[in-house]
């Protein structure tokens, strides 16, 4: 054998990069997910027929109740619907051909823009994206414990969004920041996602002005046209449900669809609550809540991307808490999911659900039940899919990363059983013949690295190993394991202009709130 | 069955029995009964009706209960009530109180608040339900025209919390502060925010304000003897 002298060592392996792939990975682009797998389904064609016609029947006999925003209920009125005023609002009552008319006119995928093109995220059809928890005002993690959620935390978890390989998207108010003035909480939210990842973010819901600054800052870091060709931001409107939106939802929403930006209608509904005891009300109702949101931002400009969304749970009739993970709430995941495919329209529901104080074992067991519902029913969108806690009242650290290992399995699942030649490896069996082993055939050398899914926290240790590496459980390791990744972190790199002109935008808007406010007290 | 005939003591278990099924007619019959049988509205309320209530109170707290079934039972409570609550004051028996209960300003969670509701009625509160979105002027409206012992205030968003502080500085300004005590929950809500806007005490649940709630009205019928 002949050497070529040299006077360099050759370096390890690429030892260092690997190390620190452990956990979980930073990658310059995203993945998101495409299903090639039949999709579960729970209703017969007849079946969808049936909640179809029921919610078609609800919205047209029983009607939604718009709350201190008339202005909508008199786009519905100008464009043919029933309004009755009552004291608490105006009744709307509309019927299938009119709604349906503008349903039909939301496209039925779409992409939203990233900061990073290499981020633009697909919307639709066999698309499934990852996106974080949204709304909860504690955080939770094993050194600290349960607590106010602040605006560090906030940016914590943009970094740990823009850290992962298994996100796609980076989400909206990823928890509260309850330290910053409720009035301008929404600037920070935004500025964080701007500057800290380089991901598709969700914009502020909370007031119309909060959708107007989201929509400007949006405009700063796009560009108008650009963002009104395809969207940069995506709104999470939910209704009141019952049958119900107020003037925050609507109006956020009537500011988003004029500037084109997408929207994510989501009825909420806790059955035994919010809608009566069974799935198929539930269903029907959840139906027309969503298709009448859809319907109000055709109206308001044909063509705004909209999400038909789901979030729906069932109360715990014994407590009036809300359960996740349950056998009624996953088959209403499924079967929404096929009435949005009937409409044509992307889907959004489900997530790393669990009604538990902290990542034990309820809280495994039902995120795991409601996250692979969520894939097998063919989502495109999953809000909620790492950090969810406590029926959404807590971001966890430790859960984030534990779910992460759910998102990134599930991307391996979804993409069937290759059926090539090759996957029939041939030459492993000419290799090794029957009674020996695999592991060092050429087949295995060339497929060793995709092969399985390569676990980020979960441990595979014989028990002494792992006891004398300090037994530690998974809710330990997670711990370790998003410590190192806000180690880890390098801020994405942002255009100096773009990033000054944001910061002016927002001291601006800053000292206009608090003038406002001083000017009402 | 014809309740007329029990024996006294068969009757207040019968009254506990109908109250724990929530037969709201037979437990309004079964007060009646009672006090045609010469027992004061004092003992009605403890032997029968309070007594019964308890034992609703332990299974809901212990899931052996369904919501809709205590709703139920704490209507049978609240027709009892009904009856004695006029008495009781004629006979000037120390008041179980009055709570005025609301969601505040900007909030329309009330599923929770509502539960407290419910089983403060069904502790024999008088309970005045005032809804969602209260601004502070609905709740001192309220509170005066009542003359509520109690003003619970229920929060679920951290944006709507703070004004819980503004209605309780509305409170101070009319003077009703020292008159009124003040309870405050909601799940984001915690016994340190609690303190913070100088709420007097925080309810993690329905069970615990309705103890909260009793707890209070015993120091306070305990103070008004004194003096
Ligand atoms: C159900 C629900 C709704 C329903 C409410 C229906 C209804 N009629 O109440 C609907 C769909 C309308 C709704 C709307 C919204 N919601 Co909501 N909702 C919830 C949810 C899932 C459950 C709340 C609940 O009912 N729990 C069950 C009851 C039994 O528990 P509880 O309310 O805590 O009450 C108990 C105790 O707290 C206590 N208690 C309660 N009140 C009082 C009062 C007193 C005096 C005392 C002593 C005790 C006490 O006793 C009760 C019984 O044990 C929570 C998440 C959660 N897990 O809590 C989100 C949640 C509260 N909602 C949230 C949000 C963001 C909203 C919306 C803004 C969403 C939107 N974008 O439109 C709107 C706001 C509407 C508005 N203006 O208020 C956030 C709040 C986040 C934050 N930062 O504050 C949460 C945490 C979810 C999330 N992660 O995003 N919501």
């Amino acid at each position: 054998m002949t050497t070529t002298p040299t006077t360099e060592r050759r370096a390890r392996r690429e030892r260092d990069a690997r190390r620190r792939q452990r956990g979980f990975t930073f990658v310059d682009a995203i993945k998101p997910l495409v299903n090639t797998l039949p999709l579960t389904e729970v209703l017969s064609p007849e079946g969808v027929d049936k909640i179809h016609r029921a919610s078609m029947r609800l919205l047209k006999e029983i009607g939604v109740l718009i709350v201190d925003y008339p202005r909508a209920a008199e786009t519905f009125r100008r464009h043919g619907a029933i309004v009755e005023e009552r004291s608490d609002g105006q009744l709307v009552k509309i019927d299938e051909d009119t709604l349906l008319h503008f349903v039909r006119q939301a496209p039925a995928s779409f992409v939203q823009r990233a900061r990073n093109p290499a981020k633009d995220v697909p919307i639709g059809g066999r698309h499934t994206v990852f996106a974080p928890v949204y709304g909860p005002p504690f955080v939770l993690d094993l050194d600290r414990g349960r607590r106010q959620a602040t605006i560090e935390d906030f940016r914590n978890f943009v970094r740990l969004t823009y850290m992962s390989e298994h996100l796609h998207h980076d989400g909206g108010t990823l928890c509260e920041p309850n330290d910053v003035d409720v009035k301008e909480r929404h600037l920070d939210m935004l500025l964080a996602h701007i500057t800290l990842s380089d991901k598709a973010f969700m914009g502020s819901v909370t007031h119309k002005e909060n959708a107007r600054d989201t929509v400007m800052m949006a405009e700063i870091v796009f560009g108008a046209e650009a963002i009104r060709e395809r969207p940069a931001v995506l709104s999470l409107i939910n209704a009141s449900s019952p049958l119900r939106f107020d003037d925050r939802m609507f109006g956020a929403l009537e500011v988003y669809a004029q500037a084109k930006q997408a929207l994510l209608i989501t009825p909420f509904l806790i059955a035994g609550a919010m809608s009566p005891v069974s799935m198929a009300a539930t269903l029907a109702q959840q139906n027309a809540e969503a298709l009448f949101g859809i319907c109000y931002a055709q109206m308001l400009n044909p063509g705004t991307p909209c999400i038909y969304g789901s979030f729906l749970a069932n109360i715990d009739l014994k407590s009036g808490a809300p359960c996740f993970g349950t056998p009624e709430g996953n088959l209403a995941l499924y079967a929404g999911a096929q009435m949005a495919r009937h409409y044509n329209l992307p889907y959004r529901s489900g997530g790393n659900f669990t009604a538990s104080r902290i990542p034990d074992a309820q809280a495994g067991y039902e995120s795991a039940s409601t996250f692979v519902t969520t894939v097998q029913a063919g989502v495109n969108f999953v809000l909620h899919a790492a950090g969810w806690l406590e029926g959404g009242l807590i971001a966890g650290y430790e859960k984030f990363v534990l779910d992460l290992e759910m998102c990134g399995m599930m991307a391996k699942f979804v993409q069937g059983i290759g059926l090539d030649e090759e996957d029939f490896a041939w030459d492993a069996y000419a290799e090794v013949g029957p009674g020996s082993h695999f592991l060092g055939s050429q087949h295995t050398m060339r497929h060793y690295e995709t092969a399985f899914y390569q676990h980020g926290v979960f441990n595979m240790d014989n028990y002494e190993k792992w006891e004398s590496e300090g037994a530690e459980d998974a809710y330990k390791r997670a711990n370790a394991v998003w410590k190192r990744m806000l180690q880890e972190y390098q801020p994405p790199v942002l255009d100096e202009g773009v990033k000054e002109a944001l910061l002016e935008f927002a001291e601006k808007r800053r000292a206009e709130i608090r003038a406002g406010r001083l000017a009402r007290e | 069955m014809d309740f007329k005939d029990l024996p006294d003591e068969e009757l207040w278990l019968q009254m506990q029995d109908d109250l724990y099924d929530g037969l709201k007619d037979e437990v309004v019959e079964e007060t009646k009964e009672a006090l045609a049988r010469g027992y004061s509205p004092t003992e009605v309320l403890a032997k029968g009706l309070v007594a019964g209530m308890d034992i609703v109170g332990v299974d809901f707290r212990d899931g052996v209960l369904f919501v809709p079934e205590v709703l139920m039972a704490a209507n049978a409570m609240k027709a009892g009530m009904e009856i004695l609550r006029p008495l009781l004051t004629q006979t000037g028996a120390p008041r179980i109180g009055t709570m005025v209960i609301g969601t505040v300003k900007g909030d329309i969670h009330d599923i929770g608040k509502n539960l407290v509701s419910m089983m403060m009625e069904g502790a024999g509160f008088e309970v005045i339900n005032l809804g969602v979105n209260n601004d502070a002027d609905k709740f001192v409206a309220a509170v005066k025209e009542h003359n509520a012992d109690i003003l619970g205030m229920s929060a679920l968003l951290t944006t709507t919390m703070p004004y819980m502080k503004v209605v309780i500085q509305a409170l101070k300004d009319e003077g009703l502060r020292d008159k009124v005590f003040v309870m405050v929950g909601g799940a984001p809500v915690s016994e340190a925010f609690a303190e913070e806007i100088e709420a007097d005490a925080y309810g993690r649940d329905a069970a615990t304000a309705v103890d909260i709630a009793k707890r209070y009205m015993a120091w306070k019928n305990a103070q008004r003897a004194a003096t």
